[in-house]
């Protein structure tokens, strides 16, 4: 089944996906349990061109309720998203606060144009908070529906601060108009039963359950610092919930230690328009013109409605780009076994997989029907949401595993512990690696026997970190905390695990090869959070099409697209209507990377909900601020230096002689026509240092170039005149952390 | 001989443009491509002869999650 | 929902229908001002167009079902006739039946949320003077993966 094959029939799964185990039997009793902490009225609202211009407080510890509002000054440099995120944290800490403290907040924030109906991925959410895994901010992104439904209650964020002595449930009901605090003793622990436990109790009717949104974790979060929150909406043809997740950096973590069970909002009944645009015809046309592009091209373009983004597992492989062998290399023999056709037969096609009304992009595929054989649902039928690439590509090809039902096994119990899939992927290659090398070995971990593809060891190592026990405790702690407590326990030698740790500034790496990219190198380590690929993916942009030969062309690429993506995340846009389909005459215009029409799409849909008028320059004007922001909040908490953006070398070049060995023409060929060396003679061990010498400085050459760019000193702080430029000088307390480090 | 995004690549009579997408393994579905300038569309990939001596230019569009 | 059930389905024929010429667009008048309460015969849902050079063209909803397949709030249904029904309480106003319907019959008015479409209902039937239209029983086609 290929790309330029749309006639190839779809296989249609033969699961009934209307089936799976259920887990609300003991509702009424788990109800009963709970005891009513705090109320507090409300009077719901609904936004006025896409704002309601307040926020909502809650602090889980005092169990103070209130409204702040939503000043001028915040819509105009922060927008909304991830830029009221950052904002609201930037005042609840101080330099000295740590993720476990309870100033630390979570902020959930939707934007202007989040709850939009009409136009594919307007449902989205940004969650900021102090990362357990990095130590400065983290931002994720999220689908599902509690950020629109929390937004059509009254709210532009909700800030969550403080910590409860016991887990603590709080609702928001946005028809009644009440806030509730409630004691939640016996609720269930894991997403997959306790959000569907809880979207049926808070919901009045079975209609009311797509009025129904909940957040939640796991037992993972319990016991690791890699805790995600899952953000449900109900899929009324499945009969079930379905989880989408703010992935990223041990937000879940957080949560958990705020001993929070979940957020329940409830939202009045979803319709057209309740963001009250400015110019809703325009919003309608620009939908449904969008509907339309996706109707005649997705099948012959990404297939995203049919494969989801497990689209590209076999295109990477062919690219010799897919992680495997914790990023030792691009491709795998047996790489087809979990390759997009095996998910469109695997996934229920009959359905619709949009996270939020009117993406026809839908590309949260779901696998029904699969019947547990490990944990503690062993034996259970689930529903599995995914996979996505980043799943198959990590739990999967990264620790050698291609067998579907155990990548969907793992995968299900990442999502329901509440764990991110992106970085089990990379702490479990990380492990299995050191096994390979007798880093780790059976005594170590405690009798897990990690090889490559074993998936049931990988499995186990996740339920021990489930119960917070043996060495999936340890797993559970991320990769760059495993690098220190093996070179504590003089497990191997801590330079060789430097390098092939997988992690910068503490989150892990996500599931794409750097190695032979130099743009993609900055990409992922000069980022604000940590090596995500929301920021820029310019992998094919240098490699493939040979766009960025300069270091100012890196430069250029890594100046626009992490401001062009930013942008997203501070308005509720999912990125990937963006650029995972394309009209059919983008081919034409001047810049079909950037896919033009599309990006005229938002500067119209963002118009016309807020009545500010924008083009594609002041987006990126209203992203810098944002980023720049951020970049000076990472100061503040000490980072966001140029010492934190330099990454482990797995990232940039072959660490071993298996990788030199494994693209040894290319390498030599490399050190004679670039390095000006000849090759010949010279022993392996020779070609691995002079290649990384080379690559090292090129690396921090490029770096020289991105912060010019950007308006950074050479040590990455913002210059005072960059500060100027965005308005930023107007924050004293920005203005000292710039001038006291140069800037 | 041609070039392909500045790289070389053996040609021969009656090279068609999906022939340099094999050769390169060029599996990605977003693409744009130009014959010495002149942009093919996907449906014509298969039937377009390319000439030898030709520049052709196979520009990926970005995606990536 | 197996092909075995039937359904009434509008149908036009072009032998009979000089797509205008003849008439006064009886059908689209009735469509538009009996059944969906608006003045303008362009919002009918059906829509019979002459060019000019001699050629026209129709747009009639078959009840094909491609929308009731796309619709993210389950709004569009099939009634016990087989035809597609679209529930304004559920519907969202999200427009992927607009932007799926092939035959591009899903209709919009600038001043409803809801979309709307052809309901076979007949009305059309009895205003044509030519009789060019009928409903008909057809079988429910197999539901589409799109």
């Amino acid at each position: 089944m290929s790309h330029t094959d749309p006639g190839t029939p779809i296989v249609r799964c033969e699961v009934d996906f209307t089936q799976r185990t259920e887990y609300h039997e003991g509702l009424e009793a788990i109800r009963a349990a709970h005891k009513l902490l705090a109320e507090v009225p409300f009077t719901p609202s609904l936004p006025e061109k896409g704002y309601n211009n307040r926020t909502l407080y809650v602090n889980v510890g005092t169990l103070e309720v209130k409204e702040k509002p939503v000043t001028q000054q915040m819509k105009d440099v922060f927008v909304g998203g991830r830029g009221f995120g950052l904002w609201h944290l930037w005042n609840a800490v101080t330099p000295a606060t740590r993720w476990n403290d309870p100033e630390n907040e979570i902020i959930i924030s939707p934007g202007p144009v989040s709850g939009t109906t009409q136009y594919a991925g307007s449902g989205k959410s940004l969650v900021v908070s102090l990362s357990p895994q990095t130590d400065i901010p983290i931002d994720s992104n999220v689908g599902g529906y509690f950020g629109p439904l929390l937004k059509f209650s009254g709210f532009d964020a909700l800030e969550l601060q403080g910590k409860a002595d016991q887990d603590v449930i709080l609702f928001i009901d946005g028809q009644k108009g009440i806030i509730r605090i409630e004691a939640a003793p016996l609720d269930p622990v894991d997403s997959h039963v306790l959000a569907e436990v809880l979207t049926r109790m808070y919901a009045e009717n079975d209609a009311d359950r797509v009025n129904i949104s909940v957040v939640s974790t796991g037992a993972g979060a319990d016991h690791s610092l890699i805790g995600m929150l899952n953000f449900t909406w109900w899929d009324h043809r499945r009969g079930c919930v379905r989880l989408k997740q703010a992935g990223r950096g041990g937000i879940g973590t957080v949560f958990r230690d705020k001993r929070i069970r979940a957020l329940v909002c409830r939202g009045p009944q979803v319709k057209s328009g309740l963001n009250h645009p400015v110019d809703q015809e325009t919003i309608s046309q620009t939908g449904i013109k969008f509907h339309k592009e996706m109707r005649t091209n997705d099948d012959s373009q990404c297939k995203m409605r049919r494969n989801g983004t497990a689209h590209i597992v076999e295109i990477m492989d062919a690219y010799d780009l897919l992680p495997t062998h914790n990023f030792q290399y691009g491709s795998h023999p047996d790489t087809h076994r979990i390759a997009s056709p095996v998910w469109q037969a695997r996934c229920t096609q009959e359905t619709v997989d949009g996270c939020w009304y009117g993406c026809s992009m839908a590309c949260a595929k779901g696998a029904d029907g699969l019947v547990l054989k490990t944990g503690p649902y062993k034996g259970h039928m689930v529903t599995v949401d995914g996979p996505e690439y980043e799943n198959a590509a990590g739990l999967g090809s990264n620790g050698g595993i291609f067998d579907p039902d155990y990548l969907l096994e793992l995968n299900f119990y990442c999502d329901t512990y509440g764990v991110c899939t992106i970085t089990w992927g990379t702490l479990a290659a990380f492990v299995m690696e050191c096994y390979q090398r007798g880093i780790l070995n059976l005594e170590r971990t405690g009798g897990l026997d990690l090889t490559w593809g074993n998936a049931e060891a990988d499995l186990e190592m996740m339920h021990q970190m489930a119960r917070g026990e043996g060495f999936g405790w340890i797993a559970g702690q991320g990769v760059h905390k495993m690098k220190q407590i093996f070179a504590d326990r003089g497990w191997g030698d801590p330079a060789l695990m430097q390098d092939i740790g997988m992690e910068c500034k503490g989150l892990e790496y996500s599931q794409y090869m750097s190695k032979e990219s130099l743009a993609q190198q900055g990409g992922y380590a000069l980022t604000n959070k940590g090596p995500q690929h929301d920021e820029a993916w310019l992998i094919f942009m240098d490699m493939v099409n040979k766009q960025l030969p300069t270091f100012e062309a890196k430069a250029e690429a890594l100046y626009y697209f992490p401001l062009f993506r930013t942008w997203f995340g501070l308005n509720g846009f999912c990125k990937l209507p963006w650029n995972d389909v394309v009209p059919s005459d983008n081919g034409t215009t001047s810049e079909p990377a950037k896919v033009p029409e599309h990006v005229q799409n938002y500067v119209d849909i963002f118009t016309a909900t807020t009545g500010i008028k924008i083009d594609k320059d002041i987006l990126i004007h209203q992203s810098a601020k944002v980023y720049n922001f951020q970049r000076i909040f990472n100061i503040r908490m000490g980072k966001g230096l140029r010492s934190f953006d330099m990454p482990p070398y797995r990232s940039q070049g072959p660490v071993t002689r298996e990788e030199y060995e494994s693209r040894a023409e290319r390498y030599d060929k490399q050190m004679l026509e670039d390095i000006g060396v000849d090759p010949t003679g010279k022993s392996i061990d020779e070609k691995i240092a002079i290649t990384r010498a080379y690559r090292i400085k090129r690396y921090n050459d490029l770096t020289d170039a991105v912060y010019l760019r950007r308006g950074w000193t050479p040590d990455g702080v913002p210059t005072m005149a960059r500060l100027k430029e965005l308005g930023l000088d107007v924050f004293p307390e920005v203005v000292e952390i710039v001038k006291a480090h140069g800037g | 001989m041609i070039t392909v995004n500045g790289d070389t690549l053996a040609w021969h009579p009656g090279m068609t443009v999906t022939d340099i997408l094999v050769a390169r393994n060029f599996k990605f579905p977003l693409l744009v491509i130009k014959v010495d300038e002149i942009l093919v569309a996907p449906k014509d990939y298969q039937a377009t002869k390319v000439p030898d001596g030709a520049d052709v230019n196979v520009l990926h569009l970005l995606s990536g999650g | 929902m197996g092909v075995d059930q039937a359904m009434r389905q509008l149908r036009i024929d072009l032998t009979k229908c000089n797509y205008g010429r003849d008439c006064a667009h009886e059908c689209e008048t009735d469509c538009a001002t009996k059944v969906f309460k608006a003045d303008d015969p362009g919002l009918a849902a059906l829509h019979i167009r002459d060019h000019g050079d001699g050629t026209g063209s129709t747009i009639l909803c078959d009840q094909c079902g491609d929308c009731v397949v796309v619709c993210p709030a389950e709004a569009l249904k099939r009634n016990k006739l087989g035809v597609v029904m679209i529930n304004k309480k559920l519907c969202v106003g999200c427009y992927m039946c607009i932007g799926y319907c092939e035959k591009e019959a899903f209709e919009r008015n600038t001043d409803w949320v809801e979309p709307y479409k052809c309901t076979s209902c007949g009305i059309c039937v009895k205003a044509c003077p030519h009789a060019a239209l009928e409903i008909v029983e057809v079988p429910e086609p197999a539901r589409r993966i799109i």
